[in-house]
């Protein structure tokens, strides 16, 4: 009888843990989760059928605003793939200056995970100061790139944006601060009782898990798996300031939480050592209209873990095709099983634990239909969408 | 307990980080890329010479310019055009800055203005008189009549850019 008879608590799409929208279906027992299921795909936005109506250059814009935390990383990811397939490479300042925007990114985008994973643990008070601490890094970026988020840094080539003395100075003032306050953040999270009550063996994820799984980025490092696509491959400056691997065996929230605060270190250490020996030289290489015919992959290590590009050209100045995978979607699978036999309440702190990011899971929609046609046609698509918006306006 | 008490004293004898936003504006930074601003020169004439390469370029298709020609009676901009109609749709544009980078006469500018709102959709479209800024001392409003032969050049001679 008890095997007929389950209790499915939905969640979502509106407002689950984050506020972003997913659907989560939980079978429960009690209060334990026997069993968790994702539905993503609110907010897919036709993104890479997109870039195949626009021009190389166009696309770079179009994909950096895929994910408004990690928009850098998408950039850098296609200029890196498109470079490759024209057989250019962008000149080292302008490396390094990727370099440099990446892990300033870096910081913020942990900076901003640590703020709301703390408040799906109950602790505002580190999500308010972690998120104000956060405004240091968005400055700088916001006085470098002129924007606070889409950056819009890349050009196919190289960079936009140069680093002269007063800027080079703010980013080190900004760093020495950041890292006073990250230390302090580093105490709390492994000593503050009751958050420790929170995340100490909750979420625990094995070595094997995270393998088997696929998992990536910190969430992978947290459970002692050694990768990182910036020591593994290194791109853009990495070849030359390596970064160090920062894993973590425990495999639980709070290795997760303690692999991104030590990432923080790292991130702010990249910098420094970028800044002290930023070569000379031209920002842009020359790049042609026309991208010959091939294909390519390029992955890059985003916030999030290991984003991958697949690039194909039939000659053209647009691409034929673009697919990205990114880094939330990998982790998805892992999370889902992590959650079998927790409270329903740590849920959110479970979900947070991976740092999704939804508007980077939505790149395919897959319709829930009553009869057996699951997929749609790019013409039946394009009629429900004209047919969908008459209804709207 | 103590020690957080300790981190609240603290706090509580800092400055707040907060800003009282309609009343206090945060100020923006030189790079920052706000709303679009048309340009003119000195003399009142527009820059822009409706040349639609900021509508080729934008990513976002958020730009529309119809050109029109220009005569020595009713003069807008250096050259043989001008634009008639520009229009950006604040809605669709994306604040690359592409259309910025695109610009033969430096004529768009992403400016510094943040406070973009609206209650229609049909307000999200700004036009050519929103965008453009007010006439420079010295100068005059177009359409100016001017002498012929003086204004053929359509693209100034300019030095490289910085910020």
């Amino acid at each position: 009888m008890t095997s007929e008879r389950k209790f499915i608590v939905p969640i979502g799409p509106q407002h689950p843990a984050l506020k972003e929208p997913g659907h989560f279906e939980f079978t429960v027992d009690g209060e334990i989760v026997t069993d968790a299921s994702v539905r993503l795909g609110y907010v897919h936005r036709g993104i890479e059928k997109g870039a195949e109506e626009r021009s190389y250059i166009q696309d770079l814009y179009l994909f950096e605003r895929i994910c408004g935390i990690c928009s850098h990383v998408h950039a850098t990811a296609f200029a890196l793939g498109v470079e490759r397939l024209a057989g250019v490479e962008a000149p080292l300042r302008a490396q390094a200056i990727r370099s440099l925007v990446a892990e300033m990114e870096r910081i913020h985008s942990h900076m901003l995970w640590l703020g709301v994973a703390a408040h799906e643990g109950g602790f505002d008070t580190l999500f308010m100061y972690s998120w104000r601490d956060r405004e240091i890094v968005m400055d700088l970026l916001e006085a470098f790139t002129g924007n606070r988020v889409n950056y819009s840094v890349n050009l196919l080539g190289g960079v936009k944006c140069d680093v002269n003395e007063s800027l080079r100075d703010q980013i080190l003032r900004g760093m020495d601060q950041l890292e006073k306050r990250i230390q302090h953040y580093l105490n709390v999270v492994t000593t503050d009782r009751t958050f420790l009550a929170r995340t100490e063996g909750v979420g625990r994820m094995t070595r094997e898990q995270a393998d088997l799984f696929g998992a990536v980025g910190p969430t992978a490092r947290a459970s002692g798996v050694p990768r990182d696509v910036r020591v593994d491959a290194p791109y853009a400056y990495y070849s030359t300031v390596p970064v160090r691997l920062i894993t973590d065996e425990r495999g639980d929230l709070l290795a997760r939480f303690v692999v991104r605060i030590n990432e923080l270190f790292e991130a702010i250490r990249v910098i420094r050592e970028i800044l002290d020996h930023l070569p000379e030289g031209e920002l842009t290489a020359r790049m042609p209209r026309r991208i010959p015919a091939g294909e390519t992959i390029s992955r890059v290590e985003a916030p999030r873990g290991e984003l991958f590009y697949f690039v194909k050209s039939n000659g053209g100045e647009k691409p034929e095709r673009v697919k990205v995978r990114t880094p939330s979607l990998c982790n998805w699978g892992s999370v889902m099983q992590v959650a079998v036999g927790h409270k329903l309440a740590d849920m959110p702190m479970i979900l947070a634990g991976i740092d999704p990011c939804f508007s980077c899971n939505d790149r395919m929609v897959q319709l829930k239909r009553k009869d057996s046609q699951q997929w749609m046609s790019w013409e039946d698509l394009r009629q429900y969408g004209i047919e969908y918006y008459k209804k709207v306006l | 307990m103590f020690k957080g008490l300790l981190t609240t004293l603290k706090e509580w004898a800092g400055k707040p980080v907060t800003i009282q936003y309609p009343e206090e504006k945060r100020p923006v930074r030189t790079r920052f890329k706000g709303r679009h601003v048309l340009k003119r020169y000195e003399n009142g004439l527009e820059k822009c010479i409706g040349c639609s390469l900021c509508a080729a370029a934008c990513p976002a298709d958020a730009i529309f310019v119809e050109a029109a020609e220009n005569t020595d009676e009713e003069r807008y901009s250096p050259g043989e055009r001008y634009a008639r109609v520009y229009e950006i749709n604040m809605l669709r544009c994306i604040f690359c800055g592409f259309c910025e980078d695109a610009c033969p006469t430096e004529a768009i500018v992403l400016g510094d203005n943040y406070e973009l709102s609206f209650t229609d959709r049909h307000q999200s479209i700004y036009t050519k008189e929103m965008l453009l800024e007010p006439v420079p001392e010295g100068g005059k409003p177009t359409p100016q009549q001017t002498p012929p032969g003086v204004y053929v050049r359509a693209v100034p001679a300019m030095q490289d850019p910085q910020d």
